[in-house]
């Protein structure tokens, strides 16, 4: 493969890391990917990247516990039957 | 019964079918009850969206609002949680706005997610990921709203592509496209360094 293709490989490759791990490309294109990535130390690693970035992001769940506040429903109640659009409708 | 990723929905008794019928029909408690069922998952949403808990407060009062204001344009072709989500990000992004568009001098800018480490976790696991926590809510909270939205929903809240895609009020490729431009942000920001310490 010449300069010019292998530059664009990795350009490309590296544009797609996100599909690749996803699943989202279609065999042709993972095919390209995997074998860019196979001789790329920067694709190689961009892959484990963004893996590591999808869980660490998915383990974002430090919120878990918090409760919606008891005034949620102030408004509603203020509100009333008459806020809805039946009512105003009727 | 439960909905969605264990969220509690109303009691088999009182179906939501049944509750929102009456709430259809004008009853605010049952429309609490229906839609109470989904407030602290829909709380912790635009807490995450916003990075802001006193604002997100406010905005989680009006989602409600509208939600009770629109009750009766709910037609069920969604579930009830996607319909009432997709206000909660209509109304995040409507607040983002409005501070984008808040004068320098009063500027809030965009602000750090404070996503603490979850209570279940070791303590040494706390410390070796709370850099990294750090990092990543500071990356999610420098996207655009769009972009933001879309790893919130995909990653965070862990919803399938037609379900985020759904309450992003975008087609599933277009979502797919904004997930991915997010995922590449938050990557050159945190960095490959953060990440491959990270064990994941």
């Amino acid at each position: 493969m010449g300069m010019l293709g292998r530059t664009g490989d990795h350009e490309w490759s590296q544009r797609h890391l996100s599909q690749y791990v996803e699943g989202d490309l279609r065999p042709r294109a993972r095919r390209r990917l995997d074998r860019h990535a196979r001789d790329c130390v920067d694709c190689g690693r961009g892959i484990r990247a963004m893996r590591a970035l999808v869980y660490a992001v998915q383990g974002l769940d430090g919120l878990a516990g918090i409760r919606a506040p008891a005034t949620i429903f102030d408004r509603v109640r203020l509100a009333g039957p008459g806020g809805s659009p039946s009512s105003q409708n009727a | 019964m439960a909905g969605p990723d264990g969220q509690p929905a109303p009691d088999s008794a009182e179906t939501e079918a049944s509750l929102l019928a009456r709430a259809q029909a004008g009853d605010v408690g049952a429309f609490e009850r229906l839609s109470g069922a989904y407030a602290d998952r829909l709380f912790m949403l635009l807490v995450r969206l916003l990075g802001d808990r006193a604002e997100a407060e406010d905005v989680a009062q009006e989602v409600m609002l509208r939600a009770w204001r629109g009750i009766t344009r709910f037609r069920g072709q969604s579930s009830y949680f996607t319909w009432l989500y997709r206000i909660a990000v209509n109304e995040a992004n409507r607040a983002l706005d409005k501070r984008a568009r808040r004068p320098a001098g009063v500027s809030i800018g965009a602000r750090e997610l404070d996503l603490p480490a979850a209570p279940e976790e070791e303590p040494s696991r706390q410390a070796e990921n709370s850099e990294l926590r750090r990092a990543l809510g500071q990356a999610l909270a420098g996207l655009p709203p769009p972009l933001r939205t879309a790893i919130v929903l995909r990653d965070v809240e862990g919803l399938s592509t037609q379900e985020a895609a759904e309450i992003a009020g975008v087609g599933q490729a277009a979502f797919k496209s904004r997930l991915h431009q997010a995922r590449l942000r938050v990557r050159a920001v945190v960095g490959d360094e953060a990440l491959a310490s990270s064990g994941g």
